[in-house]
């Protein structure tokens, strides 16, 4: 038991960086990286799963490793002051296969961003980021398409 | 008749400060539909950035140079639930903290009345301070209170820190009673 410890933390880590590697640095913004991990989640276990990283480590290191980004990516967006977050929706608006236009109205609408908090993460930051998605989202609205400043493409 | 002045002021100020910790209890209530911070909720950390983020005026800057009228409201809005969330979220905390060790305190049997009166002393402040800003809050907004919510942040801090001091003393002074 005592000798599983360091080797488990090795292992989630390796997994970490080979996902960061992998899948999220070809994502385009932290934003979209978010609503990714949280697609892995499932809605009713809460388990995360991701059929190429189970492969190459284990499912629950797998699963340990994603939760451990989606955290991450969570704290660093919800720290973003409003304008580069406002870069972020920007990015991803305009990335998405679906218009721009509709991207935002039906976020702002259904606020699927809800869905993508990691559990237990404090509430008043919770609520400060969706606060700020919201924003986000009625300032990118009113603006013309334009070229995406201070979004983190890498 | 300076001293039966002061006398009043005293008395004054200590009703105010009742008044405002009894503010503070009300404000750490659930608010409604929106995520209320609970007791439960409270033993989370508070990431010591969010202070600055939720009062910063950085972020206030920024809006108010797109001006647009509409936008600048939802951000008075929003911001003043966040930091209202904040306000809950510290006071439902101290609370905890409080009830935990008042439980102890009741169990203890070498209380020291000047370590109890210095932690309720700091308990009532807070508590107050949490009424005064979240009465501020909801008139004002957050965006000038920054300097109070630091100074509640760090106030929240101590005494968690000082009951985390006491629970470490009772528990290894059971330990010894046990060996012993």
């Amino acid at each position: 038991m005592y000798m599983d410890v360091p080797e488990r933390a090795v292992t989630v880590e390796e997994a970490y960086d080979d996902l960061l590697r992998r899948s999220l640095s070809r994502i385009s913004g932290d934003l979209a990286r978010l609503i990714y991990l949280a697609s892995t989640r499932d809605y009713n276990t809460g388990q995360y799963r991701h059929d190429g990283l189970a492969a190459r480590f284990r499912t629950d290191i797998a699963s340990q490793a994603l939760e451990l980004a989606h955290r991450q990516i969570f704290y660093r967006l919800a720290e973003y002051p409003l304008a580069q977050l406002v870069g972020e929706v920007e990015l991803y608006a305009n990335a998405s296969q679906q218009g721009r236009e509709e991207i935002l109205q039906v976020w702002q609408k259904l606020e699927p961003y809800r869905v993508a908090l990691p559990v237990n993460v404090n509430v008043a930051l919770a609520q400060l980021f969706v606060s700020n998605i919201k924003l986000a989202l009625a300032i990118v609205r009113r603006r013309p398409k334009t070229k995406s400043i201070g979004a983190s493409a890498s | 008749m300076i001293e039966f002045s002061s006398l009043i002021a005293g008395i004054a100020l200590l009703l105010l400060l009742l008044t405002a910790a009894a503010k503070g209890w009300l404000a750490s209530r659930p608010l409604g539909p929106e995520p209320a911070a609970s007791e439960e909720d409270a033993t989370e950390p508070c990431p010591a950035e969010l202070v600055n983020r939720i009062f910063s005026r950085e972020d206030w800057e920024f809006v108010r140079g797109l001006k647009a009228g509409g936008i600048e409201r939802l951000f008075e809005q929003e911001r003043k639930r966040v930091a209202l969330v904040w306000v809950c979220q510290i006071s439902a905390m101290v609370r905890k903290v409080m009830r935990e060790h008042a439980q102890a305190a009741r169990q203890s049997k070498n209380l020291r009345i000047s370590t109890e009166i210095n932690i309720f002393a700091q308990f009532l402040v807070l508590m107050a301070v949490c009424g005064i800003l979240s009465a501020a809050i909801q008139l004002a907004g957050p965006l000038w209170l920054g300097g109070l919510a630091h100074f509640a942040q760090r106030l929240s801090q101590r005494v968690s820190k000082v009951q985390e001091t006491i629970r470490a003393g009772a528990l290894s002074s059971a330990r010894e009673a046990g060996s012993a």
